[in-house]
């Protein structure tokens, strides 16, 4: 018996004391498991040339992909307005999976209602559990807005929402003048960004076009304030908040919208804050009147970016940009589009972080990197590594269209250490596996699931993306502004280090290079 | 996009709805009309006359193709046919797999972003028989077709399927704009079929639109893929299409809510036309060899 | 402070007046069936289960899909299973819930990987058979030494009429009679996560036992040979409670579905005994080996010394003097370290409070755990239970316990506000929010990323768990000191 009370050994150590060992391996005899010579020549197979041309030419099946569905990226969109609970119109099983996955990256509640269709529903439509839905939706949860999106069981039979909603507020379930934007969210068309997208663009619509008829809609009356949009984005609380500072020390007239940085970071103080910050409604209506509005992912917004310039609106997109030159366009469009010039005080931060990369560089520089994540992260990120001297070798999205391969092309051709690099749009992380034993590289950038890729190739991981499970709060630190490069270049550099450290710790053997200085 | 008129033909399979709207369409475009006929029938047979053609190559088999619908152009999907009416049809998978109705509700989102509307002033949906699931809804609802033409004739389930087509217009009526144009009665030489379609309609709270009566020159026109107004402009037939043209065309925002009867009321209606006799409960369930012995 | 018995009574039934009173009438009407104040001599909790959750109300809830892929086939490990049809499914649930293994991943080994069709418009429109046909030929190329594939029924298969199980057939043929089990577990069937689980046991019976009933032993069979069914090794729950009946002198032959094999289900009709953890996902397939191979089934409970003693007792009942004897051996060896833990945590946790909504068994099943640390559980209910569940949680729940079927987010923050326990242990998507109301919390299904909590060895572990979140220093820092006073 290896357990004991004094010190309480769990999963981590428990299995490996003998009794247990033994134990696996007399279960082999049950299992009718693979001989152990046919399973290793398996293992090595997978790692190799041939290997991978299979793997490539896989035309159906889908494995490890880096990408959700449309309703993730409805619910992330809709908490970012003030009190505003999403309504997921289809299946119930759905919305507990939203709420888990937000929960597990941000270490936050995450309120979200679904509409609990079952079978009768997927037969006879449903209008009812919309009636019910909103009814009770507004009566427990009294928020100020309800944002209604789709699952794909309710997108297959076809429901309409806006008939739907109507119906619904005929029928009493919530005041005819309560706000219940909505959007289709397919989950078998695009991904999560996309479901960002229409949702954006769809409580836009519901504010500026009339409300789904019920009002006249707005009419513009150019202001000088902007509109700032960040996308889906798993460094949202740090990210939004770096943005707010930045935007303070320009002294900028702006709205965010969909700001979900303060419900996904609400203190523990004796109280559960269901809704908390977020762009105020009447602030997401005054939004027409802005003069600009700014996105940070480009690929996260096209249709919202195209239906505002339609308002007049002169729109600026970035991808998701990290670093020196990315920082510094996005900080320039925004001094132009205001008016307001970049004060000294950014320009001191901006100035640290050159000095730390020149003080650093040695480390990363022709240092290979592979990298995988949303279109625009994955774009900001290569660009960043690109001006670190580093080589960012497979660039893959799983959510990536061709204009986005185009894209990476673009800037891979921009730089002499894009050379050798490679874009690889719609594969996934089984793909990136025959990428990284047939072309290593020193380093991988993902999100969580790439710890499998860790253990599989040996490539160390440097965790950036959504979603991050199984590192806690980095999410609070931003990635954007001088500030966020900053706290990039250092979560590279660690990893560098603590690398350069591991394999340099074997005593009498490369204990040499093992330096206390570096 | 003022002054759009979006329409729709529901009917019966089998009913000459795509023969009926794709005439009355031409005659339309003949009045000046500039028209989008979006086929919303898997069988995609929506626009063969128009277009002279056994089929064209449909949204959805090309966004097969293709990848998914974003990766099509609007010129990839979009024919143009007699008279510059333009065509497209939605398509959809073989009968008894995939989902038909997702098809459409693609098909008319793919249609709406790529600005296929712009510069039309009639959009009409052709659409499959009965509103058998809210895809085939798609062109009812809000923003799209404003008035819904039913394809019907005199016989027990073509009145059977335009009366359950106006449950389906009732539905998205109160919370949407969409409403009933009329019941366009295509001749099948049935007992008193005027009157009956005429009472069916007031029954429903709308009008017979036009009796279109049955005429060979259809069927040659058909043969040769072309519509009468094409085929034989100056016969009596294209005529009639061309009345009917003119009727739709004068009956803008004459639309109503259509109100549905319940099976016994249409029976009732049979009845009072003597089509059918009150309920001999001895006949019920009898064959014709039964009934003649009896 | 201490309320007496009919206080507590009073006070439960009016915190569910003060709930229900929120709804609009016809949800409160329906809710009010599901909320009781248990009687200490009834037969049954007296709440209404496994009925439709009321929409919009945040029910804590899942579908069939995670019933069927997430719980009962998901932890298969040397079988591939198939997220059928769009993206979302499988990849909120790849690798999420802890099924614990040894293997190979990717190569023998397929638990925590996301195979999916990745459903498109086209699929959608089209039917995706075709794409399914291709996909298990990819997965043969790719994966030669998978013993097996599951198709797991997303919501769109049912409604376009795609016939998976044709292609499953058509499949198995082409591949020399490999196993390809079709699942129709699309998750608007049903209610919750149940009927999910009910599909699944039917999926082994009808493809695994009706279909491939001729394969060959892997074992000469003993008279001690028995089956874990409803482990699913969380942690390693299956482990710790596996070393248990292996050194009481059976021999476990088989573990449903924790680190389980294909060859494991396959062999299970060799057994002389099932014995069951989770009755409400597995009862069914328990049932089914019960009438089809006269092999008889016992339920037992691996948490806190008092049941895995009770729990050793009655499964060595149904052997000879060897395994009682055995069981005594077990019990009394490690009788030791259980005075141990309790002596060490007990002291610290005596008199707490705790309020429990989880799933299948545990809603019951940890009650026993709790009074070994001399703690009281006031408050519990499940997630997808049915009337038999309610039926055996009178054997573990007080008279005045507070009784809650299928909780809405409303419902239970209200309860948990008036009742004010100690520890609430729940799920992910309730830790966070109680935590901020300062409310030491413990996941229950997943054990907070720690466990096992089966067995001897599980329940040290958790002991120390529950003190860990109880006695935590943080929660006498929740209120800042300028604000103490209000």
């Amino acid at each position: 018996m290896s357990q004991n009370a004094e010190k309480v050994l769990d999963h981590f150590s428990l299995f490996r004391s003998k009794e247990y060992v033994d134990m696996f391996e007399n279960k082999k005899t049950f299992e009718n498991a693979v001989p152990v010579a046919e399973l290793q020549s398996a293992a090595d197979w997978t790692k190799t040339r041939e290997y991978r041309d299979l793997n490539f030419a896989r035309e159906a099946l889908v494995v490890n992909p880096a990408k959700a569905c449309q309703p993730l990226g409805a619910v992330f969109a809709a908490v970012g307005f003030e009190g505003t609970l999403p309504f997921v119109h289809g299946s119930q099983g759905c919305v507990a999976y939203y709420r888990s996955h937000f929960s597990r990256h941000f270490k936050e509640p995450t309120s979200c209602v679904s509409s609990s269709m079952t079978e009768d529903a997927a037969v006879f439509g449903g209008l009812n559990n919309m009636i019910d839905g909103l009814a009770n939706t507004y009566n427990l949860y009294k928020p100020k807005m309800i944002a209604v999106s789709t699952t794909c069981m309710a997108e297959v039979i076809g429901d309409d929402l806006n008939a739907f909603i109507k119906t619904a507020k005929d029928k009493g379930s919530v005041p005819p003048e309560f706000d219940v934007p909505f959007t289709h969210t397919p989950a078998f068309v695009g991904s999560h960004v996309t479901g960002y997208d229409n949702t954006m663009r769809s409580i836009l619509e519901h504010f500026w076009d009339g409300k789904a008829g019920t009002e006249p809609p707005l009419v513009r009356e150019p202001r000088d304030s902007i509109n700032f949009i960040g996308g889906f984005d798993g460094y949202a609380v740090g990210n939004m908040r770096e943005v707010k500072r930045l935007f303070g020390l320009m002294g900028i007239d702006y709205t965010m919208l969909g700001d979900n940085s303060d419900v996904w970071d609400t203190p523990t103080d004796g109280q559960f804050r269901m809704y908390d910050g977020g762009t105020p409604l009447a602030a997401a209506a005054a939004a027409l009147h802005a003069r600009a509005t700014i996105s940070m992912q480009e690929f996260c917004t096209q249709k919202t970016l195209a239906y505002v310039a339609k308002k007049g609106h002169e729109v600026a997109a970035f991808n998701h940009p990290i670093g020196v030159a990315a920082t510094d366009r996005f900080l320039m469009e925004v001094a132009r589009l205001t008016g307001r010039a970049i004060p000294e005080e950014i320009t001191r931060e901006r100035g640290r972080l050159v000095d730390a990369i020149a003080d650093s560089s040695a480390h990363i520089h022709g240092k290979k990197f592979a990298l995988y994540g949303d279109p625009d992260l994955t774009l900001g990120l290569a660009g960043f590594l690109l001006e670190l001297g580093a080589e960012p070798v497979h660039i893959l999205a799983s959510n990536g269209t061709p204009e986005w391969e185009a894209r990476v092309q673009t800037l891979l051709d921009s730089s002499p250490f894009g050379k050798d690099c490679h874009v690889y749009p719609g594969r996934d992380l089984w793909h990136m596996r025959s990428l990284l034993f047939t072309e290593p590289v020193d380093f991988l950038i993902g999100n969580t699931y790439g710890k499998f890729l860790e253990r599989d190739t040996d490539t160390p991981l440097i965790r950036i993306g959504f979603p991050i499970f199984d590192r806690h709060h980095h999410h609070r630190y931003p990635l954007w502004g001088y500030q966020g490069a900053m706290n990039t270049l250092v979560k590279i550099l660690d990893k560098v280090f603590d690398v350069t450290d591991a394999d340099t710790m074997i005593p009498g053997k490369t204990d040499y290079s093992f330096d206390i200085i570096r | 996009m003022t002054g759009l008129r979006q329409i729709a033909f529901y009917g019966k399979g089998g009913i000459g709805k795509s023969t009926t709207s794709q005439n009355t369409l031409a005659a339309l475009a003949e009045m000046g009309q500039k028209i989008l006929i979006v086929g919303c029938d898997p069988k995609a047979d929506s626009t063969r006359l128009i277009l002279h053609a056994k089929a064209q190559d449909t949204i959805l088999s090309l966004a097969a193709a293709a990848g998914s619908v974003e990766d099509l152009e609007l010129e990839d999907v979009m024919k143009m046919g007699y008279r510059d009416i333009r065509c497209v049809e939605s398509g959809g998978p073989e009968p008894g797999v995939g989902c038909a109705g997702r098809g459409v509700i693609t098909s008319i989102n793919f249609l709406e972003e790529e600005g296929a509307y712009e510069g039309a002033d009639y959009v009409s949906y052709d659409v499959l028989g009965d509103v058998v699931c809210g895809g085939f809804a798609m062109p009812i609802r809000e923003n799209k077709a404003q008035e819904i033409y039913i394809v019907m004739s005199g016989e027990m389930m073509a009145m059977y399927a335009a009366n359950n087509i106006s449950k389906g217009i009732l539905k998205y009526a109160n919370s949407g704009g969409v409403r009933l144009g009329g019941l366009v009665c295509n001749e099948r030489q049935t007992d008193k079929e005027y009157e009956l379609a005429e009472s069916l309609a007031k029954k429903l709270n709308s009008k017979l639109i036009h009796f279109v009566p049955r005429d060979n020159v259809v069927q040659h026109a058909e043969l040769r893929r072309m519509t009468v107004l094409e085929y034989a402009p100056d016969s009596k037939q294209a005529d009639e299409y061309r009345t009917l043209a003119r009727k739709i065309h004068e009956n803008v925002g004459n639309g109503t809510i259509p109100t549905p009867i319940t099976m016994d009321e249409l029976e009732d209606l049979l009845m009072e036309h003597g089509i059918m006799k009150a309920v001999d409960e001895s006949i019920v369930g009898k064959t014709a060899a039964e009934c003649a012995v009896a | 402070m201490d309320l007496t018995l009919d206080e507590v009574k009073a006070r439960n039934a009016e915190v569910i007046t003060e709930a229900l009173s929120v709804y609009p009438d016809k949800t409160a009407k329906k809710r009010a069936k599901h909320l009781n104040v248990y009687e200490g001599d009834k037969p049954d909790c007296g709440v209404k289960s496994n009925i439709k959750s009321v929409p919009g109300v945040m029910t804590i809830r899942g579908c069939a899909y995670a019933g069927s892929k997430g719980v009962v086939w998901g932890p298969i490990k040397d079988m591939i299973h198939i997220s059928h049809g769009p993206v979302g499914c499988g990849q909120y649930s790849w690798a999420a819930r802890r099924n614990y293994y040894i293997g190979v991943t990717g190569v023998d080994t397929f638990v925590t990987m996301q195979f999916t069709s990745d459903f498109q418009e086209k699929d959608i429109v089209f039917g995706g058979d075709k794409k399914l046909d291709k996909i298990v030929d990819e997965i043969q190329r790719l994966f030669p030494l998978n013993h097996g594939i599951t198709i797991q029924s997303e919501c769109p298969i049912g409604l376009i009429g795609d016939d998976i199980e044709a292609v499953a057939k058509k499949k198995s043929k082409e591949y020399d009679n490999k196993t390809i089990v079709p699942v129709r577990c699309e998750g608007f069937r049903g209610v919750s996560q149940s009927l999910g689980h009910h599909i699944a046991n039917d999926a082994v019976r009808d493809w695994v036992f009706e279909r491939g009933a001729d394969k060959p032993a892997l074992f000469e069979s003993t008279p001690y040979d028995v089956a874990i069914i409803g482990d699913y090794n969380i942690g390693g729950d299956a482990w710790s409670s596996r070393i248990l009946l292996e050194e009481m002198g059976l021999r476990v032959v088989a573990q449903w579905s924790g680190d389980g094999s294909l060859a494991e289900l396959e062999n299970t009709p060799k057994a002389r005994l099932n014995i069951l953890h989770c009755y409400r996902s597995m009862n069914y397939i328990s049932r089914y080996m019960e009438e089809k191979f006269g092999i008889p089934w016992v339920e037992y409970n691996f948490f806190g010394p008092s049941k895995v003693a009770e729990s050793l007792r009655t499964i060595a009942a149904h052997f000879d003097d060897h395994i009682k004897e055995g069981a005594e051996r077990v019990i009394a060896k490690y009788q030791p370290l259980m005075d141990a833990v309790i002596a060490k945590y007990k002291p610290r946790l005596e008199g707490k409070k705790v309020m429990l909504y989880v799933g299948g068994l545990r809603p019951r099943h940890v009650i026993g755990a709790y009074e070994d640390l001399g703690m009281e559980v006031i408050g519990t209910g499940y997630e997808f239970g049915h009337n038999d569940d309610y039926q055996r949680t009178t054997h573990y729940v007080k008279d005045g316990t507070l009784i809650y079927d299928d909780v809405t987010g409303y419902e239970f923050e209200k309860f948990v506000d008036r009742l004010q326990p100690d520890l609430v242990g729940s799920g992910i998507k309730e830790k966070y929010v109680f935590q901020k109301m300062g409310v030491p919390f413990r996941q229950m299904h997943s054990w907070d990323y720690s466990g096992p909590y089966h067995g001897y060895d599980g329940f040290a572990i958790f002991a120390r768990d529950m003190d860990m979140a109880i006695n935590n220093p943080v929660w006498g820092l929740t209120k800042a000191p300028w604000n103490a006073g209000h």
